[in-house]
């Protein structure tokens, strides 16, 4: 086995990873800036990462820097915002051809990682500003991305769901911010946000490259970094939960309904033992995480009551849900057939075969992961907030350590908290 | 059993092609250090084939979206469902259903004889009846209520049949309620025995893997017998019947489709219909066009380009924005497809910048830079094992050479983008769709 991937410390709170990645037709290099995700701030944030990628010091205007990437092999930069926890990663992300592809051999991959780091600390500025036509337009865009959340039904459930779970938690707060406050955004206040971030954001720097690529060159993307006085992680407290059940559906002109349930538990990465969480994420594998899970068998192909019944756990806030796209009029009953299925599992009645099929599909999908840049740089950035990141391999021997007793207790460990429906807008399946 | 290698010098990429006595064809294409293999095994069948043969060989109509209903009963056998036995070995499986194949594939770490033998064996062993059918009837409707609500999907199948009057790739590939509500255990049977021929069937498997792995599992599950239907029958059982109706009027009779929908911004598909004449019908595009489709899809609508500056400037795209070519047998769009509060405009705006080009012509130094963002992007692709078995399929099924595709983009002359450009982009083969927030 190949030695587990550690976070290098480079200056002060900034870290790399570095991944072999010969096998690959292209390199990767990851740039996050990680900060707490709070109300007052997650807007502004949240546009920032779209704001570097429009230009750099080299190629100022975004039509002269996509030209450029595309020679150089239509190389991608990409920006995003993801939730860790209750921490908000701002990401810049370079993929280009690995230099020995390229059809002359050229050093792409340097330059690239070049145009990166030029992004982060050269972005273009008029008078020491953001331009205000850049900003317009990133705010029209990311408010435009934000609105547009609703037209992925069943993501759009989840995400209500979650925010119901967690209503004034920081776990709540949207990734992308509020669209009302993205238009408030300046070239000044973005400016400001822009130096803040750099000074007081942790920073998380993957870089995947062949062994032919010069790796000094990808580390050097963080040269430049001024002086830091980075903030330190916040624990991620447990959801506080609520007493009782909180029922809320929302109308829409929708075909389909869909069916979102919320559970608290107090099991989570930064709170509980390496074990408990790792039982959780069986427990999540043998309940609704396959199409052999218990959901999958009872709720679609027992009852035909629909077409995806599944379950996730997020392991960093301790939320788990519970979702389905059914006929309005047939919900209750695939609620009482989840319930009923949930409380087989709280109560140790499943099979050992079941259990054991559960486990040989997660350990499966956490070997196979590695095959995609993509998925393993996330792999690693999920784990962004913690001392010493866990290999896929590891964690794979993690599950294959977990007893059905401890399933069991992550199972009884979840409480019911909120059921969001997503329904069309007449009952007439309700007659 | 015919062997044949095919190396590719530009991406360090190989691939074995296998004519198996069984009649089924074989890719595999090694990926060494993967840790994931990931197998296909698809047949040439799918919602563009509105017929099936009866059991007297008559050509006979079929209720619509039953391609994909058989899909989903075929992972059904007298005992038990072939999740379970892929449950045993730990595979990730899964199966979809194109407008020209269906396909059932698995992803695993180890015991890849054993998935494929469950692969190979549950796809040739039908089981209908009367009660499983019905079954199905709830999921695969839920399904399509599903798919119902998804806007971008319910944007491009109202273009498409918008822009076809006669080809099936007007269907949806799920078909409708009402339409599965037809189908029976004795039109499944017919269906499987027309389109699951093995001659009318490939399999693909990358990962870490050697060939004699694979047809060792072929050789014990589908026997290393002589192939009695030989070369002959793989080629004519391929696409049986023929896709009826094919040849499409040239002009597009309605130009415009729109539906309002829970959206927050109006969403736009805009397509050129590629003319297919009658002595072609049911052509797929060459590799060459492909290629050259690709690199004018750059030149027109891709980030560098001033249309999309113009657009993004004017406050009419998102990022969603971009053109691609939407392809298949006996059909070929050139697709615009975004957000936007004026779709109209963007329209008008694409027109005007096409027309521009076609005045102007493509300057060498653009031409360059598209294809080579084009070829970077095709050679970034591979790093994924289940392109790679995929590209073999639709490949085979498609009449191409493998890598071929590759190949034609790194030696594209600027020539044959100018005459897609000059040619296939015309105005009366043209319409929009528009799904408005409601």
């Amino acid at each position: 086995m190949t030695d587990s991937p550690c976070f290098r410390p480079l200056t002060a709170g900034a870290r790399a990873l570095t991944l072999p990645a010969d096998r690959f037709k292209t390199a990767r290099l990851t740039a996050a800036l990680l900060l707490p995700l709070s109300e007052k701030d997650a807007s502004a944030r949240a546009l920032l990462p779209f704001l570097l990628r429009r230009g750099c010091a080299a190629y100022p205007d975004f039509t002269s820097l996509n030209r450029r990437l595309n020679e150089l092999y239509g190389a991608r930069v990409s920006a995003e915002v993801a939730r860790i926890g209750e921490t908000q990663a701002l990401v810049l992300t370079a993929v280009s051809l690995d230099d020995r592809y390229a059809l002359e051999k050229e050093a792409v991959t340097a330059e690239c990682a070049a145009l990166l780091r030029s992004m982060l600390f050269e972005p273009a500025l008029e008078s020491g500003l953001f331009r205000l036509s850049d900003v317009e337009q990133e705010r029209r865009m990311l408010t435009e991305l934000i609105e547009s959340e609703i037209n992925d039904k069943r993501l759009y459930a989840r995400r209500r769901c979650e925010e119901l779970t967690c209503e004034g938690e920081p776990f709540s707060i949207d990734r992308y911010g509020r669209a009302e406050e993205v238009m408030a955004l300046t070239p000044q206040s973005m400016t400001a946000v822009w130096r803040e971030a750099l000074e007081q954001s942790r920073l998380l720097l993957i870089t995947q490259s062949g062994r032919d690529t010069a790796a000094d060159s990808l580390a050097d993307v963080l040269k430049g970094l001024p002086c830091r006085s980075p903030r330190p992680l916040e624990a991620v407290p447990a959801p506080r939960g609520k007493k009782g059940v909180r029922r809320v559906t929302e109308r829409m002109d929708l075909a389909q309904a869909k069916l979102v349930m919320g559970f608290v538990t107090p099991v989570a990465e930064s709170r509980s033992a390496p074990e408990e969480v790792a039982a959780m994420r069986l427990m999540n594998a043998l309940l609704g995480g396959t199409p052999h899970s218990l959901l999958f068998r009872n709720v679609r192909e027992k009852l035909s009551l629909c077409y995806y019944c599944a379950s996730s756990f997020d392991r960093h806030k301790g939320v788990f849900l519970i979702d389905s796209g059914v006929e309005e009029q047939r919900a209750a009953k695939a609620e009482e057939e989840i319930l009923r299925q949930l409380d087989c599992v709280r109560r140790g009645d499943f099979t050992q075969e079941d259990l054991e099929a559960a486990r040989r599909s997660v350990v499966s999908q956490f070997r196979t992961l590695g095959d995609l840049q993509s998925t393993l740089a996330g792999w690693y950035l999920e784990q962004a907030n913690r001392d010493i990141p866990l290999s896929p391999e590891a964690a794979a021997a993690e599950i294959a350590a977990v007893s059905a007793e401890q399933v069991r207790k992550a199972a009884e460990s979840l409480t019911f908290d909120t059921v969001y429906l997503l329904a069309g807008q007449d009952k007439s399946g309700q007659a | 059993m015919n062997s044949t290698i095919y190396r590719n010098q530009r991406t360090d990429e190989t691939c074995h092609r296998i004519d198996h006595p069984s009649g089924l064809t074989i890719f595999v294409c090694p990926k060494p250090g993967y840790r994931s293999c990931y197998a296909a095994l698809a047949t040439r069948y799918g919602s563009i084939d509105t017929t099936c043969l009866n059991e007297k060989g008559m050509a006979e109509p079929v209720p619509e979206g039953i391609a994909h209903y058989l899909e989903h009963k075929l992972f059904e056998s007298e005992d038990g469902d072939a999740f379970a036995r892929y449950a045993e070995t730990g595979a990730s499986a899964n199966a979809y259903t194109s407008f020209d194949h269906t396909a059932y594939l698995f992803t695993c770490t180890d015991r890849l004889e054993d998935n494929l033998e469950i692969l190979l064996d549950f796809v040739r062993h039908p089981y209908f009846t009367e009660e499983t059918v019905q079954k199905e009837q709830g999921i695969i409707g839920q399904e399509i209520r599903m798919l119902e609500d998804n806007p971008g999907r319910r944007c491009l199948f109202n273009l498409l049949r918008t822009l076809y009057s006669r080809h099936p790739a007007r269907i949806d590939i799920g078909g409708t309620v009402e339409s599965i509500a037809r189908i029976t255990p004795q039109l499944l049977y017919d269906c499987y025995r027309t389109y699951y021929d093995l001659h009318n069937m490939a399999l693909a498997v990358s990962g870490d893997i050697t060939v004699e792995q694979v047809t060792a599992v072929a050789d014990r599950v589908l026997g290393a017998g002589h192939d009695a239907g030989g070369p002959q029958k793989r080629a004519a059982v391929l696409r049986t019947p023929p896709v009826p109706s094919l040849t499409e009027p040239e002009a597009v009779e309605e130009s415009r489709v729109e539906q309002a929908m829970p959206v927050s911004a109006p969403l736009f598909y805009y397509g050129y219909k590629k003319t297919i004449p009658e002595e072609e019908a049911g052509r797929v595009q060459s590799p060459a066009e492909l290629a050259g489709a690709a690199v004018l899809s750059e030149l027109l609508a891709g980030k560098a380009s001033p249309l999309y500056a113009r657009l993004m400037e004017a406050g009419l795209i998102n990022t969603s924005f971009g053109a691609d070519l939407f392809d298949g047998p006996g059909y070929a769009v050139f697709l615009f497809a975004g957000e936007s509060a004026d779709p109209d405009r963007v329209c008008e705006e694409i027109r005007a910048e096409i027309n521009r080009l076609r005045r102007e012509g493509i300057a060498p130094a653009d031409f360059e830079a598209a294809r080579r963002a084009v070829y970077g992007r095709m050679v970034a692709g591979l790093n994924d094992v289940e392109n790679c078995a995929d590209a073999r399929i639709s490949d085979l099924f498609n009449g191409r050479e493998p890598f071929a595709l590759i190949d034609e983009t790194a030696t594209l002359g600027v020539q044959l983008v100018t005459k897609l450009l000059d040619e296939d982009l015309r105005d009366e083969c043209a319409a929009v769709s528009i799904v408005r927030p409601a």
